[in-house]
């Protein structure tokens, strides 16, 4: 089946934030989230398409293109199967009853399957406006006609997903922070600056942020926390471990959280989680849902990492240095699943044993591979 | 018709078809059929031949089918699974899935289930489910690794030689693997294939924990709590991987999911008073006996000479279980064709599979 071509302007919108992204002009994962799911909507408006496999054909396409622009930015590609997600949910609420699923035989291991976690199957939010139908060779946009709507609006319910995710992770920031406790956190991240501040309406404890060099991230969120009125410390990294027996809580933010229940998060996370591991803290991570991952940390822990500007741990100012030494500069860190307690998502908290079950729930199988 | 016969058939049928395979390619084993396989085999063979008018009479008729093949197994567990995962098949399945004008008369819907029954398993089906644990399994093996295995198991040779065909230069070290000796087997299989494979003691798993990058087995059963049955010596390794920090991965197909809650070695249906039962006095006094008479008859010469040679290895395999349990804290991830999951995503599986 020939794939309709996307028309020029969506193909530009497409490029443009391949670019971007390429480039870096666009970078953390909600920002990256949330240009993704734009870009989409314009392309499914835009787009010609007589059924089902066509239009997921083209979403896919153009997934790929953005992931393969940036494939370190998970969220990205999440963002295409989320919506892909829906959009076969959409579907198949639109066309239940006239659309014939196809009668696959049985087997043991499809009865296995239905043991798997059931999907909470949300109430039909459109009800059934006429007839969908697919291929219809005297009026061949009859289908992306009938459909576009609901598109529109499963892709809605996602941005707004997107846009209240600071909020509902911070919704029950009370059950998790408690007074005269001690929390310790690292980087510059916006949901745990949210959760924070949610919960510093309602309780009064001390912050111990560290610099986390050589991004010092850390100086910009012990800023924005003192400015909210929390009793904040700024530390050096170095003193982490001398500080962790004192602390009652380790709170880091996320880039990406993988289906083994690890993540990857910026650099120093792991050096947190180990020592917090050695002292018995607890280690909570916040994190939106976008964050969730279909991928298995497939031991490639290094090269999995994205790699920063060197000129921020030596300067050019160092001139006589610089070409004599090699300078990495690893953006993130490879955290194991052991060493975490606790995701606090927009979706409720969950340990990381069950995040691939989360995952499963959030995306469907066929689009792990986009 | 006999239920036995039938299934002694199909394992040894698959095992002759295969026959010229092992001579002429390296993809040896696949095609070979395992206990639960061949007990679901034969059960669906028993459902279409059976005379059952009811479908509670099919699901009696089926539960003797399976209790005779217990009885008539020297290692039950694996075939359990499959006998269990077949019956609860039949009860269960079809209710949602038949066709709503079916399902309003009982007895087409009865019918139904036979004729699913019969072509629930395609033979080559098995093969299937390897190659789809293998393709998952391989992206966890990465080029240069070395891999740790236990024992024989068909879907392990599966996911080795696959990884070998992607040109991943992996290595090998098998157990030996007594009393059965299978880790030679995978030893001769593995180096056919032109893998590197050396066979190591049991008893020097730990010595060799150190050189290897993560340890990879296939499975009798995997139970509801998540863990693991395998052949004896498992647990050992589990243990010591664990304790140098190594990924212990599991590949299991999802006919062996069983529904057992072991909580110790001794829950599992294999076990019997008779394993690692200590001799009566009179026997340990008769060998003492014999020991000692040895000993001051015979000369003193021989220092490096085993203490007692009376001891048979025929003896000790009497004595010693064939299949350990491994506890779910062990494992880091058990392959499957539904797809890899963590031991508490098995068990949830598991739950929901019979609930």
């Amino acid at each position: 089946m020939a794939t309709p071509a996307p028309n020029p302007p969506t193909i530009r919108a497409v490029e443009n934030l391949a670019w971007k992204l390429r480039r870096r002009q666009i970078v953390g994962s909600r920002a990256t989230a949330l240009e993704t799911l734009l870009v989409l909507r314009q392309v499914i408006s835009k787009s010609k398409f007589s059924n089902m496999e066509q239009l997921v054909t083209i979403i896919r396409g153009v997934g790929r293109r953005l992931v393969e622009a940036q494939p370190k930015e998970h969220s990205v590609g999440n963002t295409v199967r989320k919506v892909l997600h829906h959009i076969r949910e959409e579907y198949h609420t639109a066309t239940q009853g006239t659309a014939v699923t196809a009668t696959t035989g049985f087997s043991i291991s499809k009865f296995v399957l239905l043991g798997q976690p059931r999907k909470q199957t949300a109430p039909p939010k459109t009800e059934n406006k006429g007839t969908l139908k697919e291929n219809d060779p005297d009026d061949p946009d009859s289908f992306a006609r009938g459909l576009k709507p609901v598109l529109m609006e499963a892709i809605q319910d996602v941005l707004d997903e997107l846009e209240t995710v600071y909020d509902n992770v911070s919704k029950n920031a009370l059950n998790h922070i408690h007074s005269d406790e001690i929390i310790l956190t690292l980087g510059m991240s916006k949901t745990v600056e949210h959760f924070l501040i949610s919960a510093a309406h309602h309780r009064n404890y001390t912050v111990m942020v560290l610099e986390t060099a050589p991004s010092y991230g850390g100086r910009d969120m012990a800023q924005a926390l003192s400015a909210a009125g929390i009793s904040t410390f700024l530390v050096p990294d170095s003193s982490l471990y001398g500080l962790m027996s004192r602390v009652n809580k380790v709170i880091l933010g996320a880039h990406a959280i993988l289906a083994n229940g690890g993540m990857f998060a910026i650099t120093g996370s792991l050096l947190a989680a180990t020592a917090a591991h050695a002292h018995c803290t607890p280690v909570v991570v916040c994190a939106g849902q976008f964050k969730l991952t279909p991928l298995w940390n497939l031991y490639h822990e290094y090269g999995a990492l994205d790699f920063g500007d060197p000129s921020q741990v030596l300067g050019f100012e160092e001139g006589s240095l610089v070409d004599k030494v090699d300078v990495v500069n690893p953006f993130y860190d490879y955290v194991q699943s052991n060493l975490i307690d606790a995701f606090i998502t927009n979706d409720g908290d969950h340990p990381p044993s069950s995040i691939y079950r989360l995952i499963k729930e959030t995306y469907d199988d066929e689009d792990n591979e986009l | 018709m006999d239920i036995c016969t039938t299934y002694r058939h199909k394992l040894r049928d698959e095992q002759v078809n295969s026959a010229p395979h092992l001579r002429s390619t390296t993809l040896i084993a696949t095609l070979e059929i395992s206990p639960p396989l061949a007990a679901i085999l034969a059960l669906s063979e028993l459902c279409a031949t059976s005379d059952a008018g009811t479908m509670f009479e099919l699901v009696k008729a089926l539960n003797e089918g399976a209790n005779s093949l217990r009885r008539n197994s020297s290692n039950p567990i694996s075939l359990n699974a499959g006998c269990e995962l077949f019956i609860a098949f039949v009860t269960l399945f079809p209710h949602d899935s038949v066709p709503s004008a079916v399902r309003a008369d009982p007895h087409c819907e009865f019918e139904a289930i036979i004729e699913f029954a019969e072509k629930i398993i395609p033979h080559r089906q098995a093969l299937t489910y390897r190659t789809k644990i293998a393709e998952l399994s391989v992206d966890f093996i990465k080029d240069d690794s070395v891999i740790l295995t236990h024992s024989y198991s068909r879907v392990v040779m599966e996911s080795l030689l696959l990884a070998h065909r992607r040109s991943k230069r992996i290595s090998v070290f098998v157990t030996e693997a007594r009393p059965r000796g299978l880790g030679l087997k995978t030893a001769e299989a593995l180096t056919a294939a032109g893998i590197p494979c050396t066979v190591i003691l049991d008893s020097a798993v730990a010595y060799a924990m150190e050189k290897v990058d993560f340890v990879l087995v296939g499975s009798e059963a995997v139970v509801e709590s998540g863990g693991l049955i395998n052949a004896i010596g498992s647990l050992n390794i589990a243990i010591i991987a664990k304790a140098a920090n190594k990924p212990f991965y599991a590949l299991a197909e999802s006919y062996k999911f069983h529904r057992l809650f072991p909580l110790s070695q001794y829950d599992l249906p294999s076990h019997n008073p008779g394993i690692l039962s200590f001799p009566s006095p009179v026997e340990t006094d008769r060998a003492a006996e014999k020991a000692s008479s040895s000993a001051s008859s015979e000369s003193r010469s021989a220092p490096g000479a085993p203490l007692s040679s009376s001891i048979t290895q025929e003896q000790i395999a009497q004595n010693n279980p064939d299949v350990d349990y491994t506890r779910p804290d062990l494992i880091s991830l058990v392959f499957s064709d539904v797809g890899s999951l963590t031991p508490s995503g098995v068990s949830q599986y598991l739950v929901g599979m019979f609930h």
